[in-house]
């Protein structure tokens, strides 16, 4: 289960981020919807540990993980997938998913064999260069790179941006399947549609706030929806 | 020139490029993954050319050269690490104007240092494989063939290391992108720290190479900064192949420089020139990434 209480965001003096408090169930998935520069990623990366202006509170399993660093926290079973499918481009698709393997080590429940089963294009090109992929090809690298971790909980940031219609789809199923595994999943999302097909409630941001956290049925035909995102 | 006189050249153009190759490799290997431009990187060089010689003298000349060898060798790395701690760790992301500064900083404490420490003195020490092997009605050096061999090994085993081992892929990473390595669960700023550590080893294995074929003053490290500065930005900063063949170029062109009497007094000037002719036609160098 993740937890995130009172976390705020800082850049400077300028305060971005106000005190954003969720909590995941194991299985479940949040969905955070907000439009572009409402806080979204920076919300994300404020409970990875990479933004040193954030303060608040971060457990993953009932283990506090306030004020550790960003490798300690992903050792310790947090997964992040940042927005636009980013990998180690000068790295081989191998060599991405080795780097995860090694550096979360303990459990070994995520393999590369189950990683190419989920993605068998990838197995076919895990000795090319990462940056000569495609964009669909990268994103399913970036959310195996994640899954070597072997997470509790994974905070993904717009994984279908800028994707064709069949892969969102079925970036849709893999959500779905993972959750039945018992992860617990925060997505941040523009894309409404696809998140609310998986969610099992719904995050509304706005300039950094939530204003309103609905279950998923509700929050499709939501007034929220149509003020937040305009739809 | 006969072809003799043409062998015989370069090779003194190939053991000028050994040790300076050991020395760009390692201020390159440090900009490639921490986008740092290490001023200090010839201080380093400087402080284990000076160990070397007067703990290898201290246990005799020639056998205690290698003595001497592992201590500078660990004495540079040792200091590199804490330079990245105190002061890098603080420039970090910065403008390179800053890092720039902060590195200079630390060479100019070195330099006062070695100074009192050392004294103002040149000092010498007795190559540890003394000896000629003659070829072609011309003598070469032993140690200077030594100089060419090791410098061999030390790049092959660079190369290992980033290709073949899994620091060698976490700093090909961290090379890419060290917020997303972080997110993976590298420990980058270890990681950082070891790959300085690395790089002020390497300035000190070739300050400590060198020793024996040259006078060991307190002016070397600018000499050779320069140079391993010209050599990172001919064969491109951050690229191990780029200081092999960049040194190689300004090896050659000293060794031939010097000894054509027409050149004899630009030598120096036909590496800065070629360096230029790099900068306007491709201001990354030979083999060198363009800057995320």
């Amino acid at each position: 289960m993740l937890q995130v209480r009172g976390l705020n965001v800082r850049y400077d003096k300028s305060h971005v981020v106000f005190d954003f408090s969720v909590e995941v169930e194991d299985g479940k998935l949040l969905a955070v919807l907000g439009r572009n520069g409402a806080g979204k990623t920076t919300i994300i990366r404020g409970i990875t540990g990479l933004l040193p202006g954030a303060s608040g509170s971060v457990s993953v399993g009932g283990r506090d993980m306030s004020g550790w660093p960003a490798h300690r926290r992903t050792r310790g079973g947090l997964a992040y997938v940042p927005s636009g499918a980013r990998c180690f481009q000068n790295l081989t698709v191998d060599e991405n998913l080795e780097i995860a393997s090694h550096a979360t080590g303990g459990d070994r429940s995520w393999t590369k064999k189950r990683i190419w089963e989920l993605f068998p294009k990838l197995e076919s090109l895990k000795n090319n260069m990462a940056g000569g992929l495609s964009g669909g090809e990268r994103q399913m690298l970036a959310l195996g790179r994640a899954l070597m971790g072997n997470p509790r909980v994974m905070l993904l940031d717009e994984p279908t941006e800028g994707l064709a219609p069949v892969l969102v789809q079925s970036i849709g199923t893999l959500l779905g399947t993972l959750k039945s595994t018992g992860v617990s999943i925060l997505l941040a999302e523009q894309n409404h549609q696809v998140a609310l097909r998986v969610a099992d409630r719904a995050a509304f941001i706005e300039k950094g706030r939530i204003v309103e956290v609905l279950p998923a049925a509700r929050a499709r035909d939501s007034e929220v929806l149509h003020r937040i995102l305009g739809v | 020139m006969t072809p003799g006189q043409v062998l015989l050249f370069a090779v003194g153009g190939l053991a000028n490029a050994a040790y300076l190759f050991i020395v760009a490799a390692g201020l390159s290997l440090v900009f490639g993954a921490l986008r740092v431009i290490n001023m200090a990187h010839g201080s380093l060089y400087m402080i284990a050319a000076f160990v070397t010689v007067v703990i290898g003298n201290q246990l005799g000349a020639g056998l205690g050269f290698w003595g001497g060898m592992l201590v500078a060798v660990a004495v540079a790395g040792a200091i590199g690490g804490v330079v990245e701690v105190l002061v890098l760790r603080r420039v970090y992301g910065r403008e390179h104007l800053v890092q720039l500064l902060g590195t200079y900083a630390v060479s100019l404490i070195i330099a006062g240092a070695v100074r009192i420490v050392f004294g103002a003195n040149y000092r010498t020490i007795v190559s540890p494989i003394p000896g000629h092997i003659d070829l072609g009605g011309y003598s070469y050096a032993s140690y200077s063939l030594f100089m060419i061999a090791a410098a061999i090994a030390i790049g092959g085993g660079v190369w290992a290391m980033l290709y073949r081992t899994n620091l060698g892929r976490n700093i090909r990473a961290a090379v890419a992108d060290p917020d997303l390595l972080n997110a993976t669960g590298v420990n980058v700023t270890r990681l950082y720290t070891t790959v300085f550590v690395i790089g002020a080893a390497l300035a000190g294995l070739g300050g400590s190479i060198v020793a024996p074929s040259q006078a060991v003053g307190s002016s070397i490290d600018t000499d050779v900064l320069v140079l391993a500065f010209a050599i990172s930005v001919i064969g491109g900063l951050g690229s191990i192949v780029g200081s092999a063949v960049g040194a190689l170029i300004v090896g050659m062109v000293i060794s031939f420089g010097l000894v054509i009497p027409a050149t004899n007094p630009f030598a120096l000037a036909f590496v800065f020139i070629i360096m230029t002719a790099v900068l306007i036609v491709r201001p990354r160098g030979l083999f060198g990434l363009p800057e995320s």
